[in-house]
């Protein structure tokens, strides 16, 4: 007899015709230092469980707690049942009985929990020492940060399906603040891996400290349109807010940018998109949140809009098969990437620059949620970045905003660079050529 | 629930190994969303959060961790683990906790768990309803969702001190998309209280009422040109617009910031001029109902109204005891947390910039050309070097003293301490505005409030080019 089979049996009592329960479980360790010293030190075990059913009257109906006991199973059923009585949605709704074949990845690396603590907080006091050597110009080290996050999600519900995909990685970062001249920027950097051994203090220590200290001595910038690099972490900032509108629900809706372009030249021909959730990296999922078996497939492929992503009911609502997509826990699922990236071109950044010959360089945005019109793609974000002059990176502008349209941005690219960059949101972009891009300052 | 008995023995073993401070951070939570969309019930979900927080300190040292297993096996386990991280003897001994007693001045009415769902549906129903009203084929999404968060805490911590407290919140959204066939413009209303759900069927947090304005926004918005840009005089309206103040002053006026001399403010300024002489501000927890408001603060000292600017004077920091010890400054009721999964800190409750002379009419008539923002989406702030950006949600072009078209698309951009010194009028119509904040120790509770304010010159982005 299976763990929760008592569970499911109790749900069956109540009217509840099949249940799914989704366990998270993680273990947390978070360090903090300031001046040498640990400022911050918290280890945690927590559980996420959440549970959805379809009731008697077809509605599916959810509940979650961060406790498994006989009182929460109670809490869990009753809920389910109250809620799925009061949904009038119509939409179908599925709970899994399983794929045929699953593409099993290893995303747990044994070895990264062999390494022992002290030796990770060593690492941290190596890294904030570093970044104060890196340039006399760093004035604080604000934080240096660990992180380690040891997980295991459990898919298991009433219809025989039982799925368990173990995870681990580690991160560390710093916010550095740089002064001169009266003049005060800050930056952020972190890296973020599941193998210990490719932790790089220096190379690290080298990117924190220039994320603050290359801001300095800005420049003011009049309004102008121009052709512009777009570095590849506002690549990876926008390409989120992009690639939401792939999202089958929002089409079905009537809110998508992409609706009924499917086939189309919705980007530029340079660009190919995909979401590789069968990738050996910290991001790998072999299944989706509804139990079903993922794949890579490309969204965009030069620039032709290919698929929509779906999960059982969006598919089921479009007469087409899941792209295994779906995403959250909840009565309702959501879709989107597990590793979205952008194919890389040939060039350099440098070779990027020389190409623009004259224009900017965009190297961060931020302000998407205040910035961003997700509905009609329209933004204007605040925006870190630099003069491109002759070919070459020029001096840093002193706060800019970037403005645009996503659905231009993307037709509008020109080039592709070569350098991906990994955020650990799970998205890999290179820098990009785009031909016009808003930017005004003071 | 724990016992007084079980606190104080973990409490103990934490202390055991050095620790100059334990305290426990007891939390039994849950929440119930329920959402429509174009009229039907999407989703209807429960959730319920119970767990643990155990906070050790020595000195300047911080050690947290949580957990689910609330049985005295599982607290000791927790305690015994998080004190590895000191090796000395015992300093602080605890032999008894007494009650904090404070004011309760948010004290639940109706509990939302006896209200039923069906009323809650027919509150949202209601909005959606007047929204279908206007028959206008342009909105082709209805969104209206309300969700309800009981919170139950207790925290017993080594001063000798425990206390209880119980609040619950509520919030409704309104978002309605309408499309022209070529883009989509969104119009959003959302409104919060601690009070009893009828709150939101009354005066300006009528849920009706607001339904309809957010359509009307929404279709507005798609006729509207997209806002200039460049530098321009700005009006900010009141409630809302405090999200100027709130993200561009609020975090770098926060201990968490302020203690380790990484927010643009240093305890050295308290006293000085950082702001025009017509600006004063406060953040203020003991608001009755108000929605950022505590009676106790996570270490158990009392919520405070703390007056941040006197005119244009620094005066007091928001802090927490912790981030308090590197300051030499005491906890003044502003620690907070978003639940038990997090560390606690200083955080804003209820910020906003207090009333002035002028009125709104004046202000206006004395724009030549610029730019009056009402609405806000939101927006961050970096406190190291105050550098701002939020979005407008509605905004207008102010020509010759008279507010003209709607433009769509406008940021915000600055710096915070430059914005101070730049506010040239202030309004006699402060009004408060719910929303929420993110930040170190979690998504907390807070009114964001302001009276209409001009800002003298302010950077702002948009796609319309220069303003003519």
């Amino acid at each position: 007899m299976g763990k929760y089979d008592k569970f499911f049996a109790s749900a069956k009592e109540a009217g509840i015709k099949e249940i799914e329960l989704y366990i998270g479980e993680a273990h947390e360790v978070e360090v903090e230092l300031f001046h040498g010293e640990i400022a911050n030190y918290s280890d945690n075990n927590g559980m996420t469980v959440v549970a959805r059913g379809i009731f008697s009257n077809g509605k599916c109906g959810a509940a979650s707690c961060d406790t498994w006991n006989k009182e929460k199973a109670k809490y869990l059923i009753d809920e389910i049942v109250k809620n799925a009585k009061v949904i009038e949605n119509e939409d179908p709704v599925f709970i899994f009985k399983g794929s045929d074949k699953y593409h099993k990845i290893n995303t747990y690396n044994k070895a990264l929990d062999e390494v022992p603590m002290e030796t990770k907080i060593a690492k941290m006091k190596e890294l904030e020492k570093a970044i104060k050597a890196e340039d006399k110009r760093v004035s604080e080290v604000g934080a240096t940060f660990f992180s380690q996050s040891n997980s295991k999600h459990t898919l298991v519900n009433s219809n025989g399906l039982n799925l368990v995909q173990k995870s681990n990685y580690y991160y560390y970062g710093a916010e550095v603040i740089a002064s001169d001249n009266g003049q005060t920027k800050s930056g952020f950097e972190i890296f973020f891996e599941n193998d210990f051994s490719k932790f790089d203090v220096k190379a690290l220590a080298k990117k924190c400290a220039e994320s603050a200290t290359s801001q300095l001595g800005g420049i003011s910038c009049a309004p102008i349109k121009c052709k512009a690099v777009l570095d590849h972490d506002a690549v990876i900032s926008l390409l989120n807010v992009y690639i939401g509108h792939a999202d089958a629900e929002q089409v079905q809706k009537k809110s998508s940018l992409f609706a009924g372009k499917i086939g189309e030249q919705i980007a530029s021909k340079k660009l190919t998109i995909e979401d590789k959730p069968l990738s050996k990296n910290p991001f790998a999922r072999w299944f989706d949140d509804e139990g079903v078996a993922t794949y890579n497939k490309p969204i965009i492929e030069k620039g032709v809009l290919k698929t929509f992503l779906y999960n059982l009911t969006t598919a089921a609502k479009d007469g087409v098969t899941t792209t295994a997509n779906a995403q959250g826990a909840g009565s309702k699922k959501s879709t989107g990437p597990f590793f979205l990236t952008v194919k890389p071109g040939k060039k350099s950044l440098h070779e990027l620059f020389a190409e623009v010959g004259d224009g900017v360089y965009i190297t961060g945005v931020t302000g998407l949620h205040s910035g961003m019109n997700p509905q009609s793609g329209d933004f204007s974000l605040q925006a870190s970045g630099f003069e491109i002059k002759n070919g070459k990176k020029g001096k840093p502008f002193d706060l800019i905003t970037a403005s645009g349209n996503l659905l231009e941005v993307f037709k509008d690219v020109q080039e592709v660079g070569n350098d991906v960059k990994v955020s650990p949101n799970g998205t890999a972009a290179p820098s990009l050529i785009i031909k016009k891009i808003g930017v005004s300052g003071q | 629930m724990i016992s007084k008995k079980l606190a104080i023995e973990v409490l103990n073993v934490s202390l055991s190994t050095g620790a100059d401070y334990a305290e426990i951070f007891y939390e039994d939570s849950h929440t119930n969303n329920v959402s429509l969309e174009n009229g039907k019930v999407e989703t209807s979900s429960s959730n319920s959060l119970n767990g643990v927080g155990l906070r050790l300190l020595k000195e300047n040292q911080c050690i947290y961790g949580y957990t689910n297993d609330l049985t005295k096996k599982g607290l000791l386990a927790l305690a015994n683990s998080l004190n590895k991280s000191f090796n000395g003897k015992q300093i602080v001994f605890v032999d008894h906790l007494d009650k904090v007693k404070a004011k309760e001045r948010s004290k639940i009415k109706t509990d939302y768990d006896t209200v039923p769902l069906e009323e809650k549906i027919a509150l949202l129903k209601d909005a959606d309803n007047e929204i279908l009203k206007l028959n206008d084929p342009r909105i082709v999404r209805r969104i209206c969702s309300l969700n309800c968060w009981h919170r139950g805490v207790a925290v017993f911590n080594s001063k000798s001190k425990w206390f209880k407290r119980d609040n619950q919140w509520a919030t409704y959204g309104v978002a309605v998309i309408a499309t022209d066939g070529k883009g989509f413009e969104q119009g959003f209303a959302r409104r919060g209280c601690q009070d009893d759900l009828t709150f939101f069927r009354q005066g300006d947090a009528d849920i009706v009422k607001n339904a309809n304005k957010a359509a009307k926004t929404a279709l507005a918005m798609l006729s509207a040109p997209e806002c200039p840009a460049g530098k321009m005089p700005v009006v900010i309206g009141n409630g809302w617009g405090g999200v100027l103040f709130h993200e561009s002053c609020g975090p770098p006026l926060e201990a968490s910031a302020v203690a380790k001399g990484l927010s643009f403010y240093k305890p050295e300024q308290v006293g000085t001029q950082i702001a025009s002489k017509i600006v004063s501000a406060v953040d203020d927890s003991t608001i009755p109902y108000g929605w950022g408001s505590i009676d106790i603060d996570d270490e158990g000292n009392p919520g405070e109204k703390r007056v941040l600017i006197k005119n244009g004077i620094l005066k007091e920091f928001m802090v927490d005891d912790f981030n308090g010890r590197r300051m030499n400054a005491k906890g003044n009721g502003a620690c907070r947390r978003q639940n038990y999964r997090y560390i606690p800190t200083s955080r804003m409750s209820n910020t906003y910039i207090c009333a002035g002379k002028s009125t709104r009419e004046e202000i206006i008539k004395a724009t030549k050309l610029g730019l009056y923002a009402v609405a806000f989406g939101g927006g961050q702030v970096d406190p190291s070097t105050g550098e701002f950006n939020f979005g407008c949600s509605e905004a207008y072009i102010i020509r010759d003293g008279k507010v003209c078209e709607m433009v769509k698309g406008a940021t915000l951009i600055g710096k915070g301490f430059e914005i101070l010194k730049n506010i040239d009028m202030v309004a006699n119509d402060l009004d408060l505005a719910e929303g929420f904040c993110g930040a170190a120790s979690g998504r907390v509770y807070t009114s964001v409030g302001q009276p209409t304010i001009r800002v003298k010159e302010c950077t702002v982005g948009g796609r319309g080019g220069e303003l003519k």
